[in-house]
């Protein structure tokens, strides 16, 4: 008889916290897949870079703290936000943006902040939205998509790796490099319409060349991680429902100053973060009505900062922003306990 | 089917595992070498053994009877002899010992008298619910909670539903599946004498879908009566009272409630069935179903078992191989107790045995940081957030887990069950709510105490008053006395320190302390002034002083008084060892005032003692006070009148000292003025080093600084003072 | 002023020489020790963190502000303990921010004067040195209550501690941000610190994060974390040194466990 006290219940569904990081890895496989096809080998080789980076760091600090190093490695979390990270970032970034924002997302927005469980912030996003700010040259030089007019094909494998890890002339990218359809409508939107009719990564598309289909991608991942129930519905549809809404409100306003809902939900990274951001448990709210408010509220701000604030796309700030926000939400929004006739809200006062 | 199926929230299908043991038909289980009865298998008071070491019994019999309104009877399940009423382990979550009745079979089997109900519709309710009461049903399902008071309700409640809970959704388990499948029409039976006895609006009997034949025996059963099976489909834990009444009825039981408040009683299968055995055929509860399975367990299947039978006996007739088996566990896989004595008898609650393979069930895997992906939340029955809970359990925010409802956490299971990171929920609520419960109990318990608390300082202060009141009245008493005997005093001045042995307040010191001990004392004092004075009286010779004669009449006189002291205390310490010690205030001292010839060492003797008398007596008074004595009262006016009798003398030595300060004065009249104010500059001059010292061992404190040094000034200016009077003297 | 009160309650490194009776006998080495490391302005007592924060990118604007700072805490607290026994309590903070504010201004002209640029460049944050906790602390905890030497000192030290985190903070933001160090040095010295600048690294892109007021507040993390790190690896060593047993007549410990 073994000695362990093991208290009921005795069985377990096999599904691990491993498992889970591992499917929202197998999750973003079809938008990898994407991005590859349209703008060459640079996101697989960031993520895979990205990967061992992120595994490096969480080692170094998991040593550093005196906790079971294996163990936490093991559970993928750390590849996760290296995946993440590295199909948010332009394909053609320099090897550095790379570790800087794996480095601060590991180690300052997940372990300073006692590992996995207990950050606040997404950690992916934290590394992004610091990238950002801090090097918004790089960070907004993508390459168009090899459907756009005029552009022969994306870069090959030797290529992108010379791009990344090279040290290429920047200046030889930055002539084939475009700004990024939302970039471009926000330039134009409103003030040039000639220029935003004739810009070749808006032409012939509903969402910039090549982005609805990686938000497409995206879409399916999601799609499956539902279906494997890792994720619920509620954090993307309402996220997704709110933009929509309000992009079409705003279009049927002004359809000459605001794209329409369907540029939105299709355009940037809308998918990715609707679908695999956004729905960082950690860093989420947890009851299902909680959610619902979570997902709508980052669907507006997305839309408030892409419309009027000062960055093409918001995704990464939209999902921090509600991260803060995620415990006030938690507290407002309990479920009604059985044998109680209404929800409790609120903090319990001691 | 028309009838309406609410879903409850949540809920998990883990693999079913119920077809192992349905194989067999019910199996009759081996009558074992030993019988183990615990007294306690219900939820309640523990039963009181009412058979001896040594009796014989036989089957039915009662063998302890049920102590108190929750509680119940226990029955020897075969015929036998009792060999011993002892500690042993049970079944029990913490692992503790129980009271049990051991019987030795006799292989027999003997029922004893039965008296089986054939007409119960003829009785009185009440009589049949004693019958219930007396048979030792309890609730079979896993709680233990007697039927009777489940059935005994209160007059003028409305029973709308009655409903018979047949679900059985814990994984494994078929012992009512099999029941239903073999006894349907007994269970009837008994689910008839229920509705009998509640009299509801609908009776309906709540199963899932996944016991086909189960449902189809009930069907045919209930054919010809207002019975309705309803058929929910199969989740866990739709078996849990609260869920089942909430998915047949959509009615909730409100939290802490109970189901009769929504006019709805549910019973369990096998209560039906032992209700039905107890009332038609005469039978008490002995013996009951239970599931043996698991893959360590050869011959799967349900075995009816006698109540008693240690579990090791039971799984060696199942052909368990117990070397293969992870854990045993008492109960199902989500709610079950693993146990770790298989020597723990069979109670009334045990409804399956499980001897799982490790490869069945795994040890758990280690525990990892909670993601809060939320999953628990999801399957959680009750509508709560384990995730939340988990949290403040863990951290010890009793608060702010109450108020997330832990209390309504039914311990299913189904968050621990779907949790990623292995994380022993329920454990931690388990937890949770025991510390709950102990902060609860404790703050009831200290609110008592601060009742108790208030009320004896109000009953304290109330006495206080009272005592003071009296204290008034006897010093008011004590100063006329004082006033009167002054006069008399004063009336004839003693003539020298030697002189009148009437000193004020002896009666007072006669009263209060022993007898004996005063007067050693005054003998001692008497022998030491002799003493003194015979060593005062060689300085005086040596010296060649012109007053020898005086000094050695003082001498004789005072050792005659000394003897004479000496005398009466032996006479006294005789008398006063008859004396209780416990009334010192009885215990007269005629003797002290003839004895004496210093008043002033008297006096103070006396007030001394006094004073002591009354600090004991108060200290008697507090101890008593301290283990609340009844004769509190009493030691509370003995140590009133001690103070008083304290004080009093205090007074009467003070007076005596300003008497004697006369009487010095008047004394130092007659003798040489030079020695006396020799001695009186000494002293002056001692008073003042004293003085000087203290001066210089305290420099901090302010306050006691300054008046230490008006006193050094005092006792400087009286030496020289003295010391001038010396001289005047001299040169007169 | 709360916050100040409050850390000088919490901290019990705190302790400050409380008996005004005896100026003359004032621990100078604990003064010293205080304002320095025990008890620093910014690493214990985490005050004056809206200049810290906002000014230090560089080494010298940190330069700048710390001396500015210092200037104003020595010389009001020298006016403030000057004065110590004239004011009552009631009327005792505005007095010391008016003298604080009338040093701050004097800075402010000084600077204005000599350092033009750098005077643009602080802008707002040299009169925002009147709101410094830091300041108003010192002459409320320490200066009203203790003689002009030790005030002076104690405002001198409390300064230095300040201008000492703050140039470090510049300094690690200014190589992390832009990989160079002592960057526009003339602004602060003239002409001849004109060829000071020593580039780090050539072709540094530029680390905007490090300049940005949320980097300062990661950095100003991490040099708590060290001063965290440091003070509890002396106690370690000090309990080390304590537990040694010393050899000699002294009795020694021979029962139970001795590693």
């Amino acid at each position: 008889m073994s000695v362990l006290h093991v208290t009921s219940p005795h069985v377990r569904k096999p599904m691990t916290t491993n498992a889970v990081m591992r499917h929202v890895i197998y999750g973003t496989i079809p938008g990898l897949a994407v991005l590859t096809l349209l703008f060459g080998w640079g996101t697989l080789i960031n993520v895979v870079f990205g990967s061992l980076v992120a595994v490096a760091a969480e080692a170094l600090v998991l040593r550093l703290r005196n906790r079971p190093i294996l163990f936490s490695i093991k559970d993928g979390s750390a590849i996760l936000t290296a995946v993440l990270l590295a199909l948010a970032i332009p394909p053609t970034s320099p090897w550095w943006i790379t570790v800087v924002g794996i480095l601060f997302a590991i180690v300052i927005a997940k372990q300073l902040y006692g590992g996995l469980g207990s950050n606040p912030f997404n950690p992916a996003m934290i590394g992004y939205v610091l990238l950002l700010i801090s090097f918004p040259l790089e960070m907004t030089t993508w390459i168009p998509a090899n459907l756009t007019e005029g552009v022969a094909a994306s870069p090959s494998f030797s290529q992108s790796l010379a791009l990344i890890f090279g040290s290429v002339d920047r200046t030889v990218i930055d002539g084939i490099t475009m700004a990024t359809p939302l970039d471009t409508f926000k330039t134009y939107a409103g003030n040039d319409l000639d220029m935003l009719r004739s810009a070749s990564v808006l032409q012939g598309s509903i969402a910039g060349v090549g982005w609805e289909w990686v938000n497409i991608a995206f879409l399916v991942g999601g799609l499956y991680l539902v279906a494997r129930k890792i994720i619920t519905w509620h954090i993307p549809v309402a996220m997704v429902t709110s933009l929509f809404l309000l992009a079409g409100l705003f279009y049927i306003i002004d359809p000459d100053s605001y794209a329409d809902p369907i540029f939105h939900v299709l355009g940037g990274g809308t998918m990715l973060g609707a679908f695999f951001i956004a729905t960082d448990p950690v860093t989420a709210a947890t009851s299902n009505k909680g959610k619902l408010i979570y997902g709508a509220l980052i669907g507006l701000l997305i839309y408030v900062i892409r419309a009027w604030g000062g960055y093409p796309d918001a995704v990464a700030f939209a999902v921090l922003l509600l991260n803060l926000c995620a415990p006030t939400i938690e507290y407002y929004t309990q479920p009604r306990a059985y044998g109680h006739k209404k929800a409790n809200s609120g903090i319990a006062k001691s | 089917m028309s009838r309406q199926i609410w879903d409850i929230p949540g809920g998990i299908h883990p693999a079913q595992n119920k077809i192992q043991s349905l194989q067999t038909e019910i199996t009759r289980a081996d009558i074992p070498a030993e019988l183990v009865i615990p007294t306690q298998q219900h939820i309640g008071a523990p039963a009181k053994p009412c058979v001896e070491v040594g009796d014989k019994v036989l089957k039915g019999q009662v063998i302890a009877e049920g102590n108190g309104f929750v509680s119940l009877p226990v029955h020897a399940p075969t015929s036998g002899e009792v060999i011993a009423i002892e500690s042993r382990p049970i079944q029990h979550p913490s692992q503790i010992d129980g009271v049990c009745i051991v019987l030795k079979p006799d292989s027999n089997d003997t029922w004893g008298a039965r008296h089986p109900i054939d007409n119960y519709q003829s009785l009185e309710r009440n009589d049949v619910i004693d019958a219930i009461r007396n048979a030792g049903i309890a609730g079979m399902g896993g709680a233990g909670f007697p039927s009777a008071i489940k059935l005994g309700i209160k007059p003028g409640t409305k029973i709308e539903q009655l409903i018979l809970n047949s679900v059985e959704c814990e994984p494994y388990i078929t012992a009512d599946d099999k029941l239903i499948q073999e006894r349907a029409d007994e269970i009837i039976a008994g689910l008839e004498i229920m509705q009998w006895l509640v009299n509801p609006q609908e009776t309906l009997i709540g199963i899932e879908d996944n016991k086909p034949d189960a449902i189809a025996a009930f069907k045919k059963a209930t054919a010809n009566n207002n019975i309705e099976v309803v058929v929910v489909p199969t989740k866990y834990p739709s078996g849990g009272e609260k869920q089942l009444i909430y998915m047949l009825t959509g009615k909730e039981v409100s939290s802490g409630g109970l189901p009769s408040d929504v006019g709805v009683i549910c019973q369990n299968t096998g209560t039906a069935y032992a209700i039905n055995r107890a009332i038609h055929h005469g039978e008490p509860l002995v013996s009951r179903i239970t599931t043996v399975t698991g893959d360590a367990v050869k011959h799967k299947g349900n075995y009816e078992v006698l109540l008693g039978t240690p579990v090791d006996a039971l799984l060696a007739q199942a052909g368990a191989d117990m070397s293969a088996a992870s854990r045993l566990i008492m109960g199902g896989p989500m709610m079950g107790f693993s146990i770790h004595d298989a020597s723990v008898p069979v109670v009334k609650v045990t409804n399956c045995l499980l001897a799982p393979t490790t490869e069945e069930i795994p040890v758990p895997a280690q525990e990892q940081a909670c993601i809060r992906c939320g999953s628990c939340a999801q399957v959680c029955p009750a509508g709560l957030l384990p995730q939340q809970l988990y949290w403040f359990s863990k951290s010890n925010e009793l608060e702010k887990a109450e108020h997330f409802n832990l209390a309504d956490c039914i311990e299913c299971g189904a968050c621990s069950f779907v949790c990623p990171s292995n994380i022993p929920l329920v454990q931690y609520f388990r937890f949770g709510k025991g510390q709950i419960r102990k902060h609860k109990s404790e703050t009831i318990k200290a609110d008592h105490a601060r009742e108790r608390f208030e009320f004896r300082q109000a009953r304290l202060e109330k006495e206080e008053r009272e005592k003071e009141q009296k204290r008034k009245a006897r010093a008011e008493a004590a100063a006329k006395k004082q006033a009167a005997k002054k006069a008399a005093a004063l009336a004839n001045p003693p003539s020298d320190a030697s002189g009148s042995p009437t000193t004020p307040g002896t009666d007072d010191v006669a009263d209060t302390a022993s007898n004996a001990t005063k007067l050693k004392s005054a003998w001692a004092s008497a022998t030491k002034r002799w003493k003194d004075a015979e060593k005062a009286l060689t300085i005086a010779e040596k010296n060649g002083s012109d007053q020898l004669e005086a000094f050695q009449k003082k001498v004789d006189q005072l050792k005659a008084k000394a003897e004479k002291t000496k005398a009466l205390y032996e006479d006294a310490k005789t008398s006063a060892a008859s004396t209780s010690p416990s009334s010192p205030s009885a215990s007269p001292s005629p003797a002290v005032a003839p004895v004496s010839n210093d008043p002033m060492v008297q006096l103070k003797q006396a007030s001394a003692d006094n004073f002591k008398a009354w600090k004991d007596a108060q200290k008697k008074t507090q101890e008593a006070e301290a283990n609340s004595a009844d004769n509190l009262e009493a030691l509370r006016e003995e140590e009133a009148t001690l103070k008083a009798k304290s004080d009093a003398s205090k007074a009467a030595m003070k007076e005596a000292r300003a008497k004697e300060k006369e009487a010095m004065q008047a004394k130092k009249a007659t003798e040489d003025p030079t020695k006396q104010l020799k001695l009186d500059a000494a002293i002056a001059r001692t008073k003042a080093k004293k003085a000087l010292k203290a001066l210089n061992s305290l420099d901090d404190d302010h306050a006691s600084h300054a008046a230490l040094k008006a006193a050094y000034e005092k006792a400087l200016a009286t030496a020289d003072n003295a010391d001038a009077a010396l001289k005047a003297a001299e040169e007169a | 002023m709360s916050t100040v009160e409050s850390t000088a309650t919490d901290n019990p490194e705190l302790d400050l020489p409380s008996t005004p009776k005896k100026t003359s006998s004032v621990d100078t080495k604990k003064i010293v020790s205080d304002g320095l490391w025990n008890n620093n302005a910014v690493l214990v007592q985490v005050l004056g963190l809206c200049p810290l924060l906002a000014v230090s990118g560089s080494i010298v604007n940190s330069l700048a502000l710390g001396l500015a700072t210092m200037f104003v805490i020595t010389t009001s607290n020298i006016a403030v303990s000057m004065i110590r026994n004239y004011t009552t309590d009631t009327v005792r903070l505005p007095v010391f921010v008016m003298i604080i504010a009338s040093f701050t201004t004097c800075i402010e002209f000084l600077m204005n004067a000599f350092t033009y640029e750098l005077y643009l460049v602080l802008g707002i944050f040299i009169p925002l040195i009147v709101t410094n906790c830091a300041v108003l602390g010192r002459a409320d905890a320490f200066a009203s209550k203790n003689g002009v030497f030790a005030s002076a000192l104690d405002g001198l030290m409390t300064g230095l501690g300040f201008t000492l985190v703050i140039v470090a903070l510049g300094t690690i933001r200014e190589v992390l941000g832009q990989a160079t160090l002592f960057d526009n040095m003339h602004l602060l010295f003239g002409d001849i610190a004109q060829n000071w600048t020593i580039h780090i690294v050539d072709d540094y892109k530029g680390f905007l994060f490090a300049i940005l007021p949320p980097g300062a507040f990661v950095i100003m993390g991490f040099l708590l974390a060290l001063k965290n790190i440091v003070d509890k690896k002396l106690k370690e060593r000090a309990t080390a040194l304590a537990d040694k047993p010393v050899s000699g007549s002294r009795r020694v410990r021979t029962t139970g466990n001795i590693s």
